[in-house]
Protein backbone atom coordinates (compact mmCIF):
# COMPACT_ATOMS: atom_id res chain seq x y z
CA UNK A 1 0.00 0.00 0.00
CA UNK A 2 1.39 3.44 -0.42
CA UNK A 3 0.42 6.46 1.41
CA UNK A 4 0.64 9.95 0.15
CA UNK A 5 0.72 11.96 3.09
CA UNK A 6 3.35 14.51 1.88
CA UNK A 7 2.39 18.40 1.20
CA UNK A 8 2.00 18.55 -2.25
CA UNK A 9 2.48 22.41 -3.21
CA UNK A 10 -0.74 24.35 -5.13
CA UNK A 11 -3.00 27.55 -5.15
CA UNK A 12 -6.35 26.03 -4.58
CA UNK A 13 -8.66 27.56 -2.00
CA UNK A 14 -8.11 24.80 0.22
CA UNK A 15 -4.39 25.30 0.26
CA UNK A 16 -4.78 28.74 1.30
CA UNK A 17 -6.78 28.22 4.06
CA UNK A 18 -5.49 28.48 7.60
CA UNK A 19 -4.21 24.94 9.23
CA UNK A 20 -6.60 25.79 11.84
CA UNK A 21 -10.05 25.96 9.63
CA UNK A 22 -8.75 22.70 7.97
CA UNK A 23 -8.35 20.81 11.74
CA UNK A 24 -11.48 22.16 12.66
CA UNK A 25 -13.24 20.31 9.31
CA UNK A 26 -11.46 17.32 9.45
CA UNK A 27 -12.53 16.82 13.55
CA UNK A 28 -16.07 17.87 12.42
CA UNK A 29 -15.93 14.78 9.52
CA UNK A 30 -14.97 12.83 11.79
CA UNK A 31 -17.62 13.81 14.24
CA UNK A 32 -20.29 13.41 11.57
CA UNK A 33 -18.67 9.73 10.91
CA UNK A 34 -19.08 8.59 14.39
CA UNK A 35 -22.21 10.36 14.78
CA UNK A 36 -24.39 8.72 11.86
CA UNK A 37 -24.47 5.09 11.32
CA UNK A 38 -26.68 4.68 8.40
CA UNK A 39 -25.04 3.84 4.85
CA UNK A 40 -27.08 6.89 3.14
CA UNK A 41 -25.92 9.66 5.59
CA UNK A 42 -22.34 8.25 5.36
CA UNK A 43 -22.25 7.96 1.77
CA UNK A 44 -23.69 11.79 0.92
CA UNK A 45 -20.54 12.39 4.08
CA UNK A 46 -17.90 10.63 2.10
CA UNK A 47 -18.45 12.29 -1.70
CA UNK A 48 -18.62 15.61 0.91
CA UNK A 49 -14.90 14.66 1.49
CA UNK A 50 -14.50 13.29 -1.94
CA UNK A 51 -15.36 16.87 -3.26
CA UNK A 52 -13.34 18.86 -1.14
CA UNK A 53 -10.53 16.50 -2.38
CA UNK A 54 -11.09 17.78 -5.80
CA UNK A 55 -11.17 21.36 -5.22
CA UNK A 56 -7.92 20.98 -3.28
CA UNK A 57 -6.64 19.26 -6.77
CA UNK A 58 -5.10 16.08 -5.03
CA UNK A 59 -7.34 13.68 -6.03
CA UNK A 60 -5.13 11.90 -8.22
CA UNK A 61 -2.66 11.76 -5.46
CA UNK A 62 -5.54 9.92 -3.58
CA UNK A 63 -6.53 7.13 -5.70
CA UNK A 64 -3.83 4.36 -4.51
CA UNK A 65 -5.06 4.90 -1.20
CA UNK A 66 -8.47 5.37 -1.89
CA UNK A 67 -8.13 1.54 -3.76
CA UNK A 68 -6.34 0.03 -0.50
CA UNK A 69 -9.42 1.77 1.73
CA UNK A 70 -11.74 0.24 -0.53
CA UNK A 71 -10.21 -3.25 -0.49
CA UNK A 72 -10.15 -2.30 3.36
CA UNK A 73 -13.81 -1.75 3.33
CA UNK A 74 -15.14 -4.94 1.47
CA UNK A 75 -12.93 -6.62 3.73
CA UNK A 76 -14.82 -5.11 6.73
CA UNK A 77 -18.30 -5.91 4.89
CA UNK A 78 -16.53 -9.71 4.20
CA UNK A 79 -16.46 -9.75 7.75
CA UNK A 80 -20.24 -8.51 8.58
CA UNK A 81 -21.44 -11.12 6.59
CA UNK A 82 -19.79 -13.97 8.48
CA UNK A 83 -20.56 -12.96 11.41
CA UNK A 84 -23.79 -10.92 11.70
CA UNK A 85 -26.92 -13.60 11.02
CA UNK A 86 -30.45 -11.28 11.95
CA UNK A 87 -32.19 -9.24 10.44
CA UNK A 88 -33.80 -9.70 6.60
CA UNK A 89 -31.75 -12.43 4.25
CA UNK A 90 -30.67 -10.72 0.89
CA UNK A 91 -29.12 -14.11 -0.57
CA UNK A 92 -27.50 -17.50 0.35
CA UNK A 93 -23.90 -18.08 -0.23
CA UNK A 94 -24.19 -21.65 1.15
CA UNK A 95 -27.15 -22.93 3.23
CA UNK A 96 -25.31 -22.58 6.34
CA UNK A 97 -23.71 -19.03 5.01
CA UNK A 98 -26.93 -16.49 4.84
CA UNK A 99 -26.01 -12.94 3.27
CA UNK A 100 -28.41 -10.16 5.27
CA UNK A 101 -29.52 -7.22 4.65
CA UNK A 102 -28.21 -6.10 8.09
CA UNK A 103 -24.99 -7.06 7.39
CA UNK A 104 -24.23 -5.46 4.28
CA UNK A 105 -25.49 -2.26 5.65
CA UNK A 106 -23.21 -2.39 8.88
CA UNK A 107 -20.35 -3.58 7.02
CA UNK A 108 -21.11 -0.33 4.17
CA UNK A 109 -21.72 1.91 7.29
CA UNK A 110 -18.17 1.27 8.69
CA UNK A 111 -16.16 1.04 5.56
CA UNK A 112 -17.59 4.20 4.86
CA UNK A 113 -16.69 5.78 8.35
CA UNK A 114 -13.30 4.67 8.19
CA UNK A 115 -12.99 6.08 4.45
CA UNK A 116 -14.56 9.65 5.14
CA UNK A 117 -12.50 10.02 8.78
CA UNK A 118 -8.92 8.79 6.64
CA UNK A 119 -9.34 10.89 3.73
CA UNK A 120 -10.40 13.72 5.29
CA UNK A 121 -7.33 13.70 7.48
CA UNK A 122 -5.14 13.11 4.28
CA UNK A 123 -6.77 15.98 2.25
CA UNK A 124 -5.63 18.32 5.62
CA UNK A 125 -1.73 16.85 5.74
CA UNK A 126 -1.49 17.20 2.06
CA UNK A 127 -2.68 20.73 1.23
CA UNK A 128 -1.01 21.83 4.81
CA UNK A 129 2.79 22.71 4.72
CA UNK A 130 4.67 20.89 7.75
CA UNK A 131 5.43 23.77 9.77
CA UNK A 132 2.51 25.70 9.87
CA UNK A 133 0.87 22.61 11.26
CA UNK A 134 3.01 22.87 13.75
CA UNK A 135 2.65 26.35 14.04
CA UNK A 136 -0.82 26.00 14.25
CA UNK A 137 -1.38 22.96 17.04
CA UNK A 138 1.16 24.70 19.14
CA UNK A 139 0.46 28.42 18.86
CA UNK A 140 -3.51 28.56 18.47
CA UNK A 141 -4.23 25.02 20.03
CA UNK A 142 -1.55 25.59 22.64
CA UNK A 143 -0.08 21.87 23.19
CA UNK A 144 3.27 21.22 24.05
CA UNK A 145 5.65 21.82 21.49
CA UNK A 146 7.33 18.55 22.30
CA UNK A 147 5.07 16.57 22.12
CA UNK A 148 3.43 18.10 18.27
CA UNK A 149 7.35 17.42 17.41
CA UNK A 150 7.40 14.05 18.01
CA UNK A 151 3.82 13.63 16.23
CA UNK A 152 4.68 15.97 13.54
CA UNK A 153 8.23 14.36 12.88
CA UNK A 154 6.45 10.67 13.23
CA UNK A 155 4.21 10.89 10.28
CA UNK A 156 6.45 13.55 8.14
CA UNK A 157 9.15 10.51 8.38
CA UNK A 158 6.74 7.98 6.87
CA UNK A 159 7.70 8.68 3.39
CA UNK A 160 10.90 8.46 4.51
CA UNK A 161 11.02 5.32 6.17
CA UNK A 162 9.28 3.81 2.71
CA UNK A 163 12.07 4.66 0.84
CA UNK A 164 14.37 3.32 3.12
CA UNK A 165 12.87 0.24 3.08
CA UNK A 166 13.12 0.17 -0.52
CA UNK A 167 16.68 0.86 -0.04
CA UNK A 168 17.74 -1.97 1.99
CA UNK A 169 15.27 -4.59 -0.08
CA UNK A 170 17.44 -3.55 -2.67
CA UNK A 171 20.83 -3.85 -1.19
CA UNK A 172 20.14 -7.15 0.26
CA UNK A 173 18.79 -8.99 -3.06
CA UNK A 174 21.49 -7.51 -4.24
CA UNK A 175 23.78 -9.67 -2.17
CA UNK A 176 21.81 -12.99 -3.11
CA UNK A 177 19.21 -12.45 -0.47
CA UNK A 178 16.46 -13.45 -1.87
CA UNK A 179 13.31 -10.85 -1.16
CA UNK A 180 11.63 -11.11 -4.34
CA UNK A 181 10.52 -14.60 -4.50
CA UNK A 182 7.06 -15.59 -3.86
CA UNK A 183 7.52 -18.14 -0.78
CA UNK A 184 6.48 -17.17 2.15
CA UNK A 185 8.42 -18.63 4.66
CA UNK A 186 11.90 -17.60 2.95
CA UNK A 187 10.42 -14.03 2.83
CA UNK A 188 9.53 -14.23 6.84
CA UNK A 189 13.13 -15.79 6.89
CA UNK A 190 14.87 -12.74 4.97
CA UNK A 191 12.61 -10.07 7.35
CA UNK A 192 15.53 -9.89 9.55
CA UNK A 193 18.13 -8.88 6.69
CA UNK A 194 15.50 -5.89 5.87
CA UNK A 195 14.02 -4.92 10.09
CA UNK A 196 17.51 -4.64 11.67
CA UNK A 197 19.38 -2.61 8.99
CA UNK A 198 16.22 -0.25 8.77
CA UNK A 199 16.38 0.03 12.67
CA UNK A 200 19.87 0.74 12.83
CA UNK A 201 19.29 3.27 9.74
CA UNK A 202 16.62 4.66 11.45
CA UNK A 203 18.52 5.52 14.84
CA UNK A 204 21.45 7.39 12.88
CA UNK A 205 18.62 9.09 11.42
CA UNK A 206 17.04 10.14 14.96
CA UNK A 207 19.91 10.80 16.56
CA UNK A 208 21.38 13.14 13.36
CA UNK A 209 17.51 15.28 13.39
CA UNK A 210 18.14 15.67 17.10
CA UNK A 211 21.54 17.04 17.20
CA UNK A 212 20.39 19.25 13.98
CA UNK A 213 17.48 20.77 15.97
CA UNK A 214 19.87 21.03 19.23
CA UNK A 215 22.43 23.05 16.94
CA UNK A 216 19.66 25.67 15.59
CA UNK A 217 18.31 26.17 19.26
CA UNK A 218 15.85 24.19 19.87
CA UNK A 219 13.94 23.79 23.42
CA UNK A 220 16.43 26.91 24.27
CA UNK A 221 13.64 29.10 25.07
CA UNK A 222 9.79 30.14 24.44
CA UNK A 223 9.41 29.87 20.61
CA UNK A 224 8.59 32.67 18.25
CA UNK A 225 7.31 32.84 14.43
CA UNK A 226 8.38 34.94 11.81
CA UNK A 227 4.68 34.71 10.45
CA UNK A 228 1.81 34.76 12.35
CA UNK A 229 -1.46 33.32 10.92
CA UNK A 230 -4.31 35.39 10.73
CA UNK A 231 -8.06 33.78 10.04
CA UNK A 232 -9.59 35.38 7.08
CA UNK A 233 -13.03 35.61 6.02
CA UNK A 234 -13.64 32.10 4.24
CA UNK A 235 -11.71 30.46 7.12
CA UNK A 236 -14.49 31.38 9.68
CA UNK A 237 -17.01 31.06 7.16
CA UNK A 238 -15.37 27.30 6.77
CA UNK A 239 -15.50 26.82 10.81
CA UNK A 240 -18.70 28.34 11.17
CA UNK A 241 -20.05 26.34 8.54
CA UNK A 242 -18.63 22.90 10.01
CA UNK A 243 -19.07 23.96 13.79
CA UNK A 244 -22.94 24.58 12.71
CA UNK A 245 -23.05 21.54 10.87
CA UNK A 246 -21.63 19.53 13.85
CA UNK A 247 -24.57 20.91 15.98
CA UNK A 248 -27.04 20.74 13.96
CA UNK A 249 -26.19 16.66 13.57
CA UNK A 250 -26.20 16.32 16.69
CA UNK A 251 -29.32 17.86 16.84
CA UNK A 252 -30.59 15.59 13.98
CA UNK A 253 -29.69 12.58 15.60
CA UNK A 254 -30.95 12.93 19.00
CA UNK A 255 -34.52 13.38 16.99
CA UNK A 256 -33.68 10.00 15.27
CA UNK A 257 -32.40 11.15 12.19
CA UNK A 258 -29.47 9.66 10.30
CA UNK A 259 -29.58 6.10 12.39
CA UNK A 260 -30.21 2.71 10.86
CA UNK A 261 -32.09 0.56 13.04
CA UNK A 262 -30.20 -3.06 12.92
CA UNK B 1 33.80 -4.54 -31.99
CA UNK B 2 33.76 -6.45 -28.29
CA UNK B 3 34.78 -9.84 -28.58
CA UNK B 4 33.09 -11.08 -25.29
CA UNK B 5 30.11 -9.24 -24.03
CA UNK B 6 28.80 -9.65 -20.19
CA UNK B 7 25.88 -6.82 -20.53
CA UNK B 8 24.39 -5.89 -23.39
CA UNK B 9 22.34 -2.81 -23.64
CA UNK B 10 19.72 -2.57 -26.08
CA UNK B 11 17.04 0.31 -27.00
CA UNK B 12 17.19 0.47 -23.43
CA UNK B 13 14.25 3.30 -22.45
CA UNK B 14 13.18 3.57 -18.71
CA UNK B 15 9.80 6.14 -18.63
CA UNK B 16 8.27 7.89 -15.47
CA UNK B 17 5.30 8.61 -17.84
CA UNK B 18 4.18 8.90 -21.26
CA UNK B 19 6.41 12.22 -21.58
CA UNK B 20 9.07 11.98 -18.99
CA UNK B 21 11.77 9.53 -19.82
CA UNK B 22 14.94 9.07 -17.56
CA UNK B 23 16.81 7.05 -20.21
CA UNK B 24 16.35 7.37 -23.90
CA UNK B 25 17.39 4.76 -26.12
CA UNK B 26 20.43 3.55 -24.82
CA UNK B 27 22.80 0.68 -26.79
CA UNK B 28 25.85 -0.68 -24.66
CA UNK B 29 27.92 -3.06 -24.98
CA UNK B 30 30.26 -4.25 -22.01
CA UNK B 31 32.90 -6.66 -22.72
CA UNK B 32 34.03 -9.32 -20.06
CA UNK B 33 37.45 -7.61 -17.99
CA UNK B 34 36.76 -4.25 -18.71
CA UNK B 35 37.13 -1.50 -16.62
CA UNK B 36 34.29 1.29 -17.09
CA UNK B 37 33.46 4.52 -15.62
CA UNK B 38 30.16 5.87 -15.96
CA UNK B 39 29.91 9.30 -15.60
CA UNK B 40 27.72 12.39 -15.84
CA UNK B 41 26.48 15.16 -13.34
CA UNK B 42 23.86 14.36 -10.83
CA UNK B 43 20.31 13.53 -11.78
CA UNK B 44 21.85 12.07 -15.40
CA UNK B 45 20.81 8.80 -14.95
CA UNK B 46 23.55 6.86 -14.03
CA UNK B 47 22.21 5.14 -10.79
CA UNK B 48 18.81 4.23 -13.17
CA UNK B 49 21.04 2.69 -15.60
CA UNK B 50 23.33 0.69 -13.56
CA UNK B 51 20.56 -1.34 -11.62
CA UNK B 52 19.43 -2.43 -14.88
CA UNK B 53 22.33 -4.25 -15.25
CA UNK B 54 21.62 -6.31 -12.83
CA UNK B 55 17.64 -6.38 -12.88
CA UNK B 56 16.93 -4.14 -9.65
CA UNK B 57 15.00 -1.95 -12.86
CA UNK B 58 13.20 -3.59 -15.54
CA UNK B 59 13.18 -1.69 -19.14
CA UNK B 60 10.18 0.12 -19.96
CA UNK B 61 11.04 -0.79 -23.56
CA UNK B 62 13.94 -1.94 -25.47
CA UNK B 63 16.30 -5.09 -23.12
CA UNK B 64 19.71 -5.84 -21.43
CA UNK B 65 21.11 -9.05 -21.50
CA UNK B 66 23.39 -10.63 -18.85
CA UNK B 67 25.57 -13.07 -20.19
CA UNK B 68 22.83 -13.89 -22.96
CA UNK B 69 20.02 -13.99 -19.84
CA UNK B 70 17.38 -10.98 -20.21
CA UNK B 71 17.29 -9.67 -16.67
CA UNK B 72 13.73 -9.48 -17.46
CA UNK B 73 13.37 -13.32 -16.78
CA UNK B 74 15.71 -13.85 -13.61
CA UNK B 75 15.53 -12.84 -10.11
CA UNK B 76 17.57 -10.27 -8.69
CA UNK B 77 19.09 -12.52 -5.91
CA UNK B 78 20.12 -15.31 -8.67
CA UNK B 79 21.88 -12.44 -11.28
CA UNK B 80 23.52 -11.59 -7.93
CA UNK B 81 25.71 -14.33 -8.63
CA UNK B 82 26.57 -12.63 -12.26
CA UNK B 83 26.43 -9.01 -11.66
CA UNK B 84 27.39 -7.66 -7.84
CA UNK B 85 26.10 -4.23 -7.18
CA UNK B 86 28.01 -2.16 -4.16
CA UNK B 87 24.91 1.13 -3.12
CA UNK B 88 26.50 4.38 -2.21
CA UNK B 89 25.50 3.79 1.33
CA UNK B 90 27.14 0.60 3.08
CA UNK B 91 24.69 1.02 6.15
CA UNK B 92 21.89 -0.53 4.43
CA UNK B 93 22.96 -3.51 4.32
CA UNK B 94 25.05 -4.08 7.77
CA UNK B 95 23.03 -6.31 10.53
CA UNK B 96 25.67 -8.69 11.74
CA UNK B 97 27.34 -8.09 14.74
CA UNK B 98 31.19 -9.36 13.10
CA UNK B 99 32.53 -8.47 10.20
CA UNK B 100 32.93 -11.87 9.01
CA UNK B 101 29.31 -13.17 9.80
CA UNK B 102 28.22 -10.25 7.58
CA UNK B 103 30.55 -11.11 4.91
CA UNK B 104 29.22 -14.51 4.36
CA UNK B 105 25.72 -13.90 4.91
CA UNK B 106 24.96 -13.95 1.40
CA UNK B 107 26.73 -17.27 0.91
CA UNK B 108 24.01 -19.34 3.17
CA UNK B 109 21.56 -18.86 0.33
CA UNK B 110 23.78 -20.92 -1.87
CA UNK B 111 23.89 -24.33 -0.24
CA UNK B 112 27.54 -24.65 -0.14
CA UNK B 113 29.79 -26.81 2.03
CA UNK B 114 31.33 -24.96 5.08
CA UNK B 115 34.83 -25.16 3.87
CA UNK B 116 33.91 -23.61 0.55
CA UNK B 117 31.82 -20.94 2.71
CA UNK B 118 35.26 -20.39 5.01
CA UNK B 119 37.57 -20.17 1.94
CA UNK B 120 35.43 -17.51 -0.13
CA UNK B 121 34.82 -15.64 3.27
CA UNK B 122 38.89 -15.56 3.61
CA UNK B 123 39.23 -14.61 0.29
CA UNK B 124 36.75 -11.72 0.09
CA UNK B 125 38.82 -10.12 3.68
CA UNK B 126 42.17 -10.97 1.88
CA UNK B 127 40.48 -8.87 -0.93
CA UNK B 128 39.48 -5.57 0.52
CA UNK B 129 42.20 -5.99 3.27
CA UNK B 130 40.07 -6.60 6.42
CA UNK B 131 41.78 -9.62 7.62
CA UNK B 132 42.69 -8.31 10.69
CA UNK B 133 39.18 -7.07 11.30
CA UNK B 134 37.53 -10.68 10.83
CA UNK B 135 35.85 -10.38 14.08
CA UNK B 136 35.14 -6.67 14.61
CA UNK B 137 31.78 -5.41 15.06
CA UNK B 138 31.14 -3.19 11.53
CA UNK B 139 29.37 -0.51 13.37
CA UNK B 140 32.61 0.27 15.00
CA UNK B 141 34.93 0.04 11.68
CA UNK B 142 35.03 3.84 10.04
CA UNK B 143 32.64 4.89 6.92
CA UNK B 144 35.26 3.68 4.60
CA UNK B 145 36.48 0.59 5.69
CA UNK B 146 32.37 -0.50 6.21
CA UNK B 147 32.45 0.43 2.48
CA UNK B 148 34.95 -2.22 1.86
CA UNK B 149 32.71 -4.41 4.14
CA UNK B 150 29.70 -3.90 2.01
CA UNK B 151 31.98 -4.60 -1.30
CA UNK B 152 33.26 -8.04 -0.12
CA UNK B 153 29.44 -9.47 1.03
CA UNK B 154 29.50 -8.94 -3.03
CA UNK B 155 32.56 -10.40 -3.74
CA UNK B 156 32.44 -13.79 -1.83
CA UNK B 157 29.20 -14.64 -4.21
CA UNK B 158 31.85 -14.49 -7.18
CA UNK B 159 29.90 -12.34 -9.22
CA UNK B 160 31.80 -11.83 -12.82
CA UNK B 161 30.81 -8.44 -13.11
CA UNK B 162 30.95 -5.30 -10.03
CA UNK B 163 28.98 -2.07 -10.26
CA UNK B 164 30.03 0.43 -7.67
CA UNK B 165 27.84 3.43 -6.90
CA UNK B 166 30.04 6.60 -6.49
CA UNK B 167 32.39 3.99 -4.24
CA UNK B 168 34.71 7.09 -2.68
CA UNK B 169 32.15 9.47 -1.94
CA UNK B 170 32.32 10.45 1.83
CA UNK B 171 35.63 9.17 1.72
CA UNK B 172 39.06 10.98 2.19
CA UNK B 173 41.97 10.93 -0.15
CA UNK B 174 43.80 7.99 1.50
CA UNK B 175 40.66 5.84 2.15
CA UNK B 176 39.28 6.59 -1.64
CA UNK B 177 43.14 5.35 -2.93
CA UNK B 178 42.65 2.20 -0.84
CA UNK B 179 39.28 1.79 -2.00
CA UNK B 180 40.19 2.34 -5.83
CA UNK B 181 43.72 0.23 -5.86
CA UNK B 182 41.21 -2.85 -4.25
CA UNK B 183 39.06 -2.33 -7.53
CA UNK B 184 41.91 -2.32 -9.59
CA UNK B 185 43.64 -5.28 -8.72
CA UNK B 186 39.92 -7.37 -8.46
CA UNK B 187 40.39 -5.68 -12.00
CA UNK B 188 43.12 -7.58 -12.98
CA UNK B 189 42.15 -11.04 -11.14
CA UNK B 190 39.22 -10.70 -14.35
CA UNK B 191 36.83 -8.77 -12.86
CA UNK B 192 34.44 -6.91 -15.14
CA UNK B 193 34.30 -2.91 -13.14
CA UNK B 194 31.37 -0.65 -13.80
CA UNK B 195 32.32 1.98 -11.62
CA UNK B 196 29.93 5.24 -11.30
CA UNK B 197 31.58 8.49 -10.44
CA UNK B 198 31.54 12.17 -11.24
CA UNK B 199 35.09 12.58 -9.74
CA UNK B 200 36.99 12.72 -13.38
CA UNK B 201 40.35 12.38 -11.85
CA UNK B 202 39.30 8.79 -10.39
CA UNK B 203 38.38 8.03 -13.97
CA UNK B 204 41.97 9.20 -15.76
CA UNK B 205 43.93 7.52 -13.16
CA UNK B 206 42.10 3.98 -13.20
CA UNK B 207 39.21 3.37 -15.69
CA UNK B 208 40.12 2.14 -19.27
CA UNK B 209 36.75 3.17 -20.95
CA UNK B 210 34.10 6.23 -19.96
CA UNK B 211 30.56 6.09 -20.71
CA UNK B 212 29.16 9.58 -20.73
CA UNK B 213 25.62 10.15 -19.59
CA UNK B 214 23.56 13.29 -19.91
CA UNK B 215 20.15 14.02 -19.33
CA UNK B 216 19.55 9.96 -19.78
CA UNK B 217 21.22 9.60 -23.01
CA UNK B 218 24.94 8.77 -24.02
CA UNK B 219 26.86 11.44 -24.41
CA UNK B 220 30.13 10.11 -25.14
CA UNK B 221 31.99 6.38 -25.11
CA UNK B 222 35.38 5.25 -25.72
CA UNK B 223 38.63 5.35 -24.18
CA UNK B 224 39.49 7.67 -21.24
CA UNK B 225 42.05 9.28 -23.52
CA UNK B 226 39.49 9.82 -26.07
CA UNK B 227 36.85 11.31 -24.20
CA UNK B 228 38.88 13.72 -21.83
CA UNK B 229 40.19 15.11 -25.66
CA UNK B 230 36.58 16.31 -26.59
CA UNK B 231 36.54 18.86 -23.93
CA UNK B 232 33.82 20.84 -25.91
CA UNK B 233 31.57 18.42 -25.52
CA UNK B 234 32.59 17.26 -21.89
CA UNK B 235 31.58 21.05 -20.90
CA UNK B 236 27.96 20.46 -21.36
CA UNK B 237 28.13 17.93 -18.51
CA UNK B 238 29.71 20.26 -15.54
CA UNK B 239 32.31 17.76 -15.05
CA UNK B 240 35.15 18.80 -13.61
CA UNK B 241 38.05 17.80 -15.81
CA UNK B 242 41.40 17.25 -14.39
CA UNK B 243 43.79 19.99 -14.08
CA UNK B 244 46.64 18.73 -16.25
CA UNK B 245 44.19 17.37 -19.40
CA UNK B 246 42.86 21.07 -19.25
CA UNK B 247 46.59 22.28 -19.62
CA UNK B 248 47.44 19.75 -22.34
CA UNK B 249 44.30 20.81 -24.01
CA UNK B 250 45.67 24.63 -23.80
CA UNK B 251 48.53 23.71 -24.73
CA UNK B 252 47.55 21.95 -28.29
CA UNK B 253 47.79 25.24 -30.16
CA UNK B 254 51.60 24.80 -29.59
CA UNK B 255 51.04 21.64 -31.13
CA UNK B 256 51.02 19.45 -28.10
CA UNK B 257 48.31 16.10 -28.34
CA UNK B 258 44.71 17.06 -27.00
CA UNK B 259 44.93 13.28 -25.31
CA UNK B 260 47.14 13.37 -22.04
CA UNK B 261 46.51 11.90 -19.16
CA UNK B 262 49.45 12.50 -16.85
CA UNK B 263 52.15 15.30 -15.78
CA UNK B 264 54.89 13.04 -17.22
CA UNK B 265 52.96 13.06 -20.28
CA UNK B 266 52.49 16.66 -20.62
CA UNK B 267 56.38 17.17 -19.71
CA UNK B 268 57.69 14.97 -22.55
CA UNK B 269 55.56 16.08 -24.96
CA UNK B 270 56.89 19.59 -24.01
CA UNK B 271 60.23 18.53 -24.45
CA UNK B 272 59.51 17.28 -27.91
CA UNK B 273 57.63 20.31 -28.90
CA UNK B 274 60.74 22.84 -27.38
CA UNK B 275 63.28 19.84 -29.30
CA UNK B 276 61.41 20.33 -32.09
CA UNK B 277 61.99 23.86 -32.26
CA UNK B 278 65.36 23.99 -31.85
N1 LIG C 1 11.72 6.48 -8.67
C1 LIG C 1 11.85 7.66 -9.29
N2 LIG C 1 10.80 8.49 -9.40
C2 LIG C 1 10.92 9.68 -10.01
N3 LIG C 1 12.05 10.13 -10.55
C3 LIG C 1 13.13 9.37 -10.49
C4 LIG C 1 13.09 8.09 -9.84
N4 LIG C 1 14.33 7.56 -9.92
C5 LIG C 1 15.08 8.46 -10.57
N5 LIG C 1 14.38 9.54 -10.91
C6 LIG C 1 14.87 10.71 -11.68
O1 LIG C 1 15.69 10.23 -12.71
C7 LIG C 1 16.83 11.03 -12.88
C8 LIG C 1 18.07 10.20 -12.82
O2 LIG C 1 18.31 9.74 -11.52
P1 LIG C 1 19.63 8.93 -11.14
O3 LIG C 1 19.74 7.75 -12.02
O4 LIG C 1 19.57 8.66 -9.68
O5 LIG C 1 20.78 9.98 -11.45
P2 LIG C 1 22.34 9.92 -11.07
O6 LIG C 1 22.62 8.62 -10.41
O7 LIG C 1 23.04 10.10 -12.38
O8 LIG C 1 22.58 11.09 -10.17
C9 LIG C 1 16.77 12.09 -11.80
O9 LIG C 1 16.36 13.29 -12.40
C10 LIG C 1 15.74 11.60 -10.83
O10 LIG C 1 15.01 12.68 -10.30
MG1 LIG D 1 23.31 8.21 -8.40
Amino acid sequence: MTVANEYIPGNSPIHSMTPLAKIIWTSVVMILALLFNHPLYLLALFFSVLLVAKIAGVLKVLISTLKSLFLFSLILILLQVLFTKEGEVIFYITEYLPVTKNAVYLGTAMGLRMMAAVLSFLIFLLTTRFKDIIQTLTNNLKLPIDYVFIFMTALRFIPTFLNEIKQVKEAQSCRGCSLDGWNPLVKIKAYAAVALPLVLVSLQKADKLAMAMETRGCGSGPRTCYREQKMSAADLSLVFISILLAVFAVLARLNGYGTYQY
Amino acid sequence: MISNPIIQVKDLCQNLDENHFILNKINLTIGSGEFLALVGQNGAGKTTLAKHFNGLLKPTSGKVLVDNLNTKYVKVSELAQKVGYVFQNPDHQIFHNSVEKEISFGLKYLNLPAEEVKRRTDDALKAVGLVDYRYAHPYSLSRGQRQRVALASVLVLKPNVLVLDEPTTGLDYRESMQIMNMIRSLNNQGHTIIMITHDMSLVSTFAKRVVVLNKGEILLDGPVREVLSHQEILSETFLEIPPISRLADKLSVIGIPKNLLTVEEVYRALCDVRGAEK
